[in-house]
This record gives structure tokens, sequence and C-alpha cells, in this order.
């Protein structure tokens, strides 16, 4: 018997221009659309090349996102994190440095030129200025939307925290106006009437990550479609055969420190140092290309979810925050967040744990530990 | 006789696309079959596949053909095996042996039959030699839907019917109730053609090389990748602000995905597990981005609100406070109506042949008009973008 064909879906004329931009976006340049006087502004630039040093000294190219309006802290990995209150109108003046970007303000839900998505919109060639509010307090994180598979690989996200204003409260005398600082003090948004904020003492961001490292040699548009105008879905258009489907990672990153496989000491600079008595907020973005356990060490509460906190009034309302027991694993995949308190009541130090199994075969490939230390 | 839903311009009738639930046949006619299913650069591969015999173009399909049904309803699914080994059949979920599975000699029918259990989405697949046969393209989708009530389920939780029945009646979510027609099915599966090969020679697939080995190559949401997916009017939802619809995600491949959409939170309402039991959410949390793990149905509600960081007064309609954008043509493409993506965030899967990014699994969706009923303005030709950056 003669094999059936089952061919691809014809392509109306009228519709190869959409198919056409799926993969070669215009560029653009320029101000704000629409534009409304915002409350805050913020800068970014990309690419910015750096070096991340494995423990044995071997060099790992990454790319990262600066800000141009820091000279001193301004380019770290994972790229600096953005902090914004709540209600504010944003203006992000983001810059192109080498070759074309985006930046997706992941989780943030503004119109469809200041979502960084080119195939939607635009890829940056020099200057952009995006334009969105910060409606809701919670975790997001920001990313470069171009060719992603690589570009987030190599290092071009940084966390994008959205603080509540403080409570007029005689308790939130001590605590500065938001944006709060790195680390704490703060508020973080929780359903706890009448303001729907809880006070934490010690803020952690916790960033799982993971690396194949062949990747990492790499050029900016390895392995991209090419771009023919006239027949974007002949079959010459596409490249040859690429490695972006064969991820395997051989380093492991927990806030940017990183490990090779075969090391299991314990990660630092995720650790947290805390006093009894006090409040722990510990933020959690998944960076990783795999599939990820995390264990707290201690009894936690899960407050919000990709920065929407559980149980707020009206559309938190069907949800409720939940509690883990000390060990007990929160399971994630990429670009996932979450907002999770733990209560410092007894002195210790409590082992923490990620994990992480493959994307195909479910297999672990590595188990990172860090502590929380309570004195 | 089955609905024949979607059908695309042409009589073409190969790539079984969803759209609306009519009135749902009583027996399916079935065939296990091969094919060449091209991938979207054109490579044709090898499939195992179903076919609806019912359909007048007698074509395979990939997923298979969608069974739909209300609880209750009697079913009768005839299944031939036109191949020369044995095949099965599984809807895990369904109580009896089809939840634990069939087998069908080559050349033989069995005829399958069964109340329509409750309202959910169930995946269907060839259960023998797992995983191979299932990713190998013996796949579909079925829904069914409750005999009562306003959501997609028979027993919905507490939270779940507060939130569908919040829907069109509450401030916070204007607009109109969910209506079963606004449904989507975004079935994913993945391909690795080296084993395709093997099927077409003949040649015996081992279990355990194929799970330590597989190496996905293209990625599909309803048997398509990239710009076809992603501009496919029967994946992609379309609604003014105020039309919710029912996301419906089966995961048939090899990989653990972890979807994004952009533009909306969704409500996580349930999942099924591999083993088939529906765990429908206590707790409906909002998400954009939640795990989908091999085998299992996840259901979203995506509510079609307005985007909710566009900033401006939230009484003017989005045409009079973005009319800049909605008149912009960039690359081409009208701005209007607004259109956001649907991704894996495990971006290998953005892939195809190991590059051509954004050419896997991806789709999308479209605000087409505000609240009140009028639609966003047409697009205007005038091109405001710059070239592409050469590559």
């Amino acid at each position: 018997m003669t094999l059936r064909n089952i061919p691809l879906r014809p392509v109306p004329r009228e519709e190869l221009p959409v198919f056409h931009k799926h993969v070669c976006p215009p560029t653009f340049s320029g101000d704000a659309i629409d534009p409304v006087t915002p409350t805050r502004r913020i800068a970014r630039n990309l690419a910015v090349n750096i070096d991340l040093e494995l423990r044995d000294g071997t060099k790992v190219p990454l790319w990262i996102l600066e800000d141009p309006d820091d000279p001193v802290g301004g380019q770290v990995f994972p790229s600096k994190t953005v902090r914004t209150v709540e209600g504010d109108i944003i203006h992000a003046r983001v810059g192109a440095k080498l070759n074309t970007h985006t930046i997706h303000w992941h989780g943030i839900e503004p119109t469809p030129m200041n979502d960084g998505v080119g195939k939607h919109s635009f890829e940056i060639s020099g200057n952009f200025v995006y334009q969105f509010a910060t409606n809701q307090a919670g975790t997001f994180l920001y990313h470069c939307h171009k060719n992603t598979a690589l570009h987030f690989e190599m290092g071009l996200y940084g966390a994008f925290i959205v603080d509540p204003k403080k409570p007029d409260t005689a308790e939130a005398a001590d605590v500065p106006d938001p944006p709060y600082p790195d680390g704490g003090p703060g508020y973080v948004r929780t359903v706890n009437p009448p303001y729907n904020v809880i006070k934490y003492d010690v803020e952690a961001l916790w960033v799982p990550d993971d690396i194949d490292t062949r990747w990492h040699q790499l050029g900016h548009n390895a392995f991209m479609q090419k771009c023919n105008p006239d027949s974007p879905t002949a079959a010459e258009n596409f490249t040859q055969d690429g490695i972006l489907n064969d991820f395997w990672p051989d380093v492991f990153l927990w806030s940017g420190e990183p490990r090779s496989a075969d090391d299991d000491t314990p990660f630092e600079k995720a650790a947290v140092n805390a006093r009894v008595g006090q409040t722990i907020l510990i933020r959690f973005i998944d960076a990783t290309y795999t599939v990820n356990e995390i264990r707290f060490g201690l009894p936690a509460r899960v407050i919000s979810e990709d920065g929407y906190p559980f149980g707020v009034p009206p559309r938190g309302q069907y949800s409720q925050p939940f509690d883990l027991t000390a060990g007990e694993p929160i399971r994630i995949t990429a670009a996932m967040r979450g907002d999770v308190l733990i209560k410092a009541t007894k002195p210790g130090r409590f082992p923490c744990t990620i994990d992480f199994f493959h994307w195909i075969t479910g297999k672990q490939l590595y188990r990172a530990t860090t502590f929380i230390n309570i004195t | 006789m089955l609905g024949v839903v979607g059908v695309a311009a042409g009589g073409f009738l190969g790539r079984r696309i969803y759209q609306s639930l009519e009135a749902p046949a009583t027996t399916y006619h079935l065939a296990i079959t091969e094919a060449l299913v091209e991938m979207v650069d054109r490579t044709p591969v090898y499939h195992w596949a179903f076919e609806d015999l019912d359909n007048p173009a007698r074509l395979p399909q990939m997923p298979g053909p969608l069974l739909k049904a209300i609880e209750g309803d009697a079913i009768q699914i005839e299944i031939t095996n036109n191949l020369p080994d044995p095949h099965g059949f599984r809807i895990p979920g369904v109580p009896g042996d089809i939840g634990s599975g069939i087998v069908i000699q080559p050349g033989k029918t069995e005829i399958i039959a069964f109340d329509a259990p409750v309202g959910g989405s169930y995946l269907y697949f060839d259960h023998l030699n797992r995983p191979v046969n299932r990713v190998l393209g013996l796949h579909g989708p079925m829904i069914v839907l409750p005999k009562e009530g306003n959501t997609p389920y028979s027993n919905p939780t507490p939270n779940v019917q507060k939130l569908f029945d919040h829907l069109g009646t509450t401030e916070h979510f204007p607009g109109e109730p969910w209506n079963p027609e606004r449904t989507r099915i975004w079935f994913f599966s993945t391909v690795d053609p080296r084993f395709n090969a093997m099927a077409e020679r003949g040649e015996k697939i081992d279990q355990a090389r194929f799970a330590d080995e597989y190496l996905p190559r293209y990625f599909t949401i309803n048997g398509e990748s990239g710009a076809y997916s992603s501009h496919n009017h029967h994946t992609t939802p379309e609604g003014r602000i105020g039309q919710p619809h029912l996301i419906r995600i089966m995961n048939a491949g090899m990989t653990a995905d972890s979807p994004h959409i952009h533009g909306n939170h969704v409500y996580l309402l349930a999942r099924r597990d591999a083993a088939g039991a529906l765990r429908i959410q206590e707790n409906v949390p909002l998400v954009d981005t939640f795990t989908d793990e091999v085998s299992q149905c996840m259901d979203w509600l995506l509510p079609f609100i307005r985007p909710p960081d566009i900033p401006g007064d939230e009484n003017i309609p989005l045409r009079q406070l973005i009319p800049t954008e909605l008149s912009m043509t960039l690359g081409g493409v009208s701005q209007s109506p607004l259109t956001y993506p649907m991704h894996g965030h495990n971006e290998q899967s953005q892939s195809a042949a190991g590059g051509n990014y954004p050419q896997g699994l991806v789709t999308g969706w479209a605000i087409t008009g505000d609240l009140d009923g009028v639609d966003f303005p047409p697009p205007n030709p005038e091109e405001k973008g710059g070239p592409p950056e050469a590559h």
C-alpha cells in the first residue's frame, strides 16, 4: 500500500506576511507609544558579555542585561533585579547595544508592543521605551525574548519584584518606603485583611538555573530560520541542524552561583540568615530548562504563585495560601515563580535542596543544597 | 456520523482541528494505520496514526479524531487495526477495560462500548510498548461535558463552581459567562524521526532504548508547529474582552513542558495524571506558567480580561486609550487585533530541527475588541517597522 501523505496546511497568500513576521520580526525604536506620564523610570541595556567562573577556574561565557544608571552594581548575574511599587506606571528605556533584542516583562501584562515578543510586535534596534503599569505586587521576571531558547539560557534574565505599599500601622514605621531594599525588611502582598500585606524581616531570592556549556559557545543568531519574505514557509528557509533541542546541563546554579555536576558543595550565596522570631520571605524564580523540586527544610507557607497572591480578592478569591511541612517538595518548571513565608521559631541549621530532573528522561541530574541558618 | 468541524477550505482534512462541541456522535469508526506527516520544515516523517473512517476525506490524522460526548451518552467505538502488529487502545480515567487498555490484533476490528464518564479532558492512546506506540502517533483527545451545570465538570469543587458563577456576573469579570463553544484544545506531542524511521523499516523498538535515547526534533500543538500552530484559528482563542475561553492542554509527547501564556494569567482548573486520576483544583490559582507533565491533561480558564497592566483609565475603551498602537502596521502585520503568544518555557521546545526559533511548541490568542462589543479598528496598511535584522 502506498503511504498516504499528511501535508502541511496550505498558507493563503494573504497570510504570508504573518508567517514571515513569525520568524523575521521588524525592527523598531523610539519613545513610548500612546504615552502617559510615568511614575518611575528604569533602564536596561543588552547584551553585555561577562564570564561565569566555575570553582575550577573554567570560564563560561554569559550574556546579561546591565543597568546603565548603576556604575557599581549594574553588571551582575542574574541580571540586576528591577523593583517597582504596586500601581506604578513604568517607562523602561531599553538599549540594544549589540544586535537586536527585546525585553519581555514576564507575568506583567501590557499591550503587545510593550510585551517584548518580536513576532507580535518588533525587535529593538537602538533604543525603545516600553510603557506598562505594575498593578500587581508580586514576583515576576524579565528576559530577552529573541531566539529565546538561546538568549534566556545565556543569562539574559533578571528578577522583577513589585512591592506593595506600606500599611498605615505603627509596625510599619521601621520599614523604609517601597521599593523595599533587596534582602528586607519589607511588606509582601498576601491575604491578611484589612491591608492584605505581611511584614517580613529577611528576604531571599532563590533562582535555580542550569547550563549546558556547549550552548554557551554559540552566536547570537545561532540556528535561526532564514528570512525570505517571498516564501517564508519554503523548506530552503530553514537552517541546517542545530543543537537547541538537545539540552543536557553540566553546570547547576543557585542564584548565580555555579557548581559542576560532580560537585555537591553546599551553595553559599543562597544561604539565608535570620534570628528567632523573624519572618523570612523566599521568592523563587525558575530559570532552568529542567524539572525541579524545592524543599525548604522548615515548615513553609506558599502565599502566591506567578506574582498573584492566593486568596486576595477579587481575582485571587478562588485560592488560599497552603502549607508545606519541612522537607515537603514543591515541583516547578521554567519561569514559574512563587513567594514562601517561613517563621524562624527555633535556632538551627536547616538544609534546603533543589533537585534537577531531566526534561525528557525525568532522571535526577543534580541535588543542590543550601541552608537556612537561624540564631 | 462525526460532526465535521473546523475544516479548512479545499477539503483539507489531514490534520485534525478542533473548534466547537456540536451534538455528540454516538458511534465512531476508527482505523489504526500509517502515514507520512510533513513537519514544519517540510520533512515527511513516518507515523502510525488513527483514521476517522466516517470522514469523507479518508485521511489519517495527527492527533487522532476528537471524541466528544456528554456524560452518560452511550459511546461505541469500532477500531480496525490495519497494521501488521497488535495495537492497543486506552483512555485513562474511563472505568473498566477501556481505562486499563484493550488490544486489537492485526486485521481485526474491536468494538468498544461505554457510557461517557464524568466531565473532563481525556487522552486516548495506544498503550502497548509504552511509550513507543503512543509517541509514534497513536494518540488523540476525548472531551466529555457534564450533563448539567455551568462548568466543564460533573463534580466541580466549590472554588471552581464559584469562579464559573462569577464569569459575566461580577464587577471583576464583566462580560459573558463561559460558553462551551469557547473551548480550544492544545494537544502537545513530540517527534524524534530516528525512531519513526525504525518503525517504517518494521524494526522492533525497545522501550528502554526509546526512553533513554529519545531526542525530540519537532514539537507540535494539534499536529502543527511554529507559525502554523500560531496562526490556526481553530487552535488560537479569539474574542473580545469578557469572552472567557476554556483551554484543554493534553501532552502525548515525551517531554515535560512549561507552557507560558502572555497577556492574561489563567486559572488552573484541573489536571488528570498519567494513570487517569482527575484532580479538580480545590485551590484555583492564577498562573502564567504551569508544568505540563508527560501524559497529563490540564485545563486552564483564560479569563479574557483587559490586560491588567495597560496604564490608563479602565473606563476608557482600549480603542480610545491606545489608538496609536492599534493603528500601526509592523513587519506587514497590523497591531490590531491585540495578539499574545503561548509557548513552552522549557525553551528547547521552541526549536525545530534543533534550531529554527520559534518553530516549535508555540501558539497564541487574540483580543479582537472591547468589552462594550465594539471591535478594534481595521488594519492600517501604512508600514512603520524597519527591516528585520539579517540572519
